[in-house]
């Protein structure tokens, strides 16, 4: 594990103006990045609050530009190789799986859980845990359900994946999608809720 | 042609590319929305009379890709990702998170998006170049449209129209109609008032 070891800074050759918003900081101590993969902005690990071992698991060749990796307490996401991610939010308290060469557009979100409880009364019992006064209190049981993301799965900007699915190997998800349930392999899906459109060949 | 290229009032340290041609009653709130420019066409983004672009606007143009705001078209926040043309017309409303992609970028085919995303981290920009067919957008004039939209490749909104908020257009638009939802769907027509533009 590689402890605190600063985030690569890819830029400033000229190609792209150096901004100054790149990572600064150390990664968690159960953060592991493949060889070659660079992770930007500081607000990437803002909201990282696993004490899971091995809570985020990278892989090779990544480019994570502005993604903010939102993990809970007990999350625990793995990603592959050569996947490219702009902008994108992923909220993971139990788990969440990415393949190799997953695409993911801008301002994407992933979710692995509801965030609060569907039944009124034990909404009205999270908010009370949740508030400023609820130091202490245990929040009541909501829903997670892991997330998977096969090999070479495109994702367009503003798409919002649900908890529990599970998208097959080569599909496309088109921009604005909001996904609520299983993708099968190389579809090509649009709307919300998103439906089956087509095959990718 | 002396255009100032910073901007007194900008929280962000950078510049106007040059092949960037700003109306001097043009407002530009950030040159941040510069960041992902690379543009190489003269004229590769034009501001027209009062047109302005606030924060969240980002021009993701590549190098042959070319933007044009018309008079007093107003962009909020649109991510517009160009590699062949977006054009705005006049007094057009654009919504924030609106996203405007007249391509994918990369390839339907894994097998040839892998060979892609594999050349990727060897550049210091790490962006992904692939040469995929990009088709034109245009929002003709006096069209409106709201937050979270996305408009896909090939896409014409007609004069008047209106996007409903959180839309996804796949297809074209006719003018002076209201369209709404994911994937949008025409909701009702606009009436054309005598001096041209659209009411009920």
């Amino acid at each position: 594990m590689n402890k605190a070891a600063p985030i690569p800074r890819p830029i400033g050759d000229g190609e792209r103006p150096s901004p100054g918003r790149w990572t600064q900081g150390a990664l968690p101590d159960n953060v592991r990045l493949g060889p070659n993969t660079v992770v930007t902005d500081d607000l990437a690990f803002k909201r990282f609050h696993s004490k899971a071992v091995d809570a985020l698991i990278i892989g090779a060749n990544c480019t994570m530009d502005g993604v903010h990796f939102d993990l809970g307490l007990n999350g625990r996401m793995v990603i592959g190789d050569y996947c490219y991610f702009t902008n994108a939010v992923l909220l993971c308290e139990l788990e969440v799986r990415i393949g190799n060469y997953v695409v993911i557009g801008w301002n994407t979100t992933i979710s692995d859980t509801d965030f609060h409880p569907l039944a009124p009364a034990e909404r009205i019992a999270d908010a009370i845990a949740c508030s400023p006064l609820g130091k202490g209190k245990l929040r009541p049981q909501v829903l997670k359900k892991a997330v998977i993301i096969e090999d070479d799965v495109w994702i367009g900007p503003n798409v919002t994946i649900l908890k529990g699915t599970r998208i097959g190997r080569g599909a496309w998800i088109e921009a604005g999608s909001v996904v609520t349930r299983d993708v099968p392999p190389m579809a090509r899906l649009l709307g919300n809720p998103a439906q089956v459109i087509g095959q990718i060949e | 042609m002396s255009v100032r290229r910073t901007l007194a009032w900008d929280w962000y340290p950078g510049t106007i590319p040059e092949n960037v041609v700003i109306d001097e009653t043009a407002y530009v709130e950030t040159t941040f929305s510069f960041f992902l420019f690379r543009g190489q066409l003269p004229g590769a983004v034009k501001y027209g009379r009062g047109a302005s672009t606030y924060l969240g606007t980002m021009f993701d143009v590549g190098p042959q890709g070319r933007v044009e705001l018309g008079e007093y078209a107003l962009v909020h926040g649109a991510r517009i990702i160009c590699d062949s043309e977006v054009i705005i017309g006049d007094y057009a409303l654009i919504s924030w998170n609106v996203v405007f992609m007249d391509t994918y970028r990369l390839p339907f085919d894994s097998r040839q998006r892998r060979k892609e995303l594999e050349l990727v981290p060897g550049r210091a920009s790490r962006m992904a170049f692939a040469n995929v067919t990009a088709t034109p957008i245009r929002v003709e004039s006096n069209v409106w449209i709201g937050f979270d939209t996305c408009v896909l490749p090939g896409v014409t909104i007609g004069e008047g129209s209106v996007v409903g908020a959180k839309s996804v257009v796949t297809e074209s638009v006719p003018p002076f109609t209201v369209v709404a939802g994911n994937p949008a769907r025409v909701i009702r027509e606009l009436k054309r008032t005598d001096d041209g533009r659209a009411g009920d």
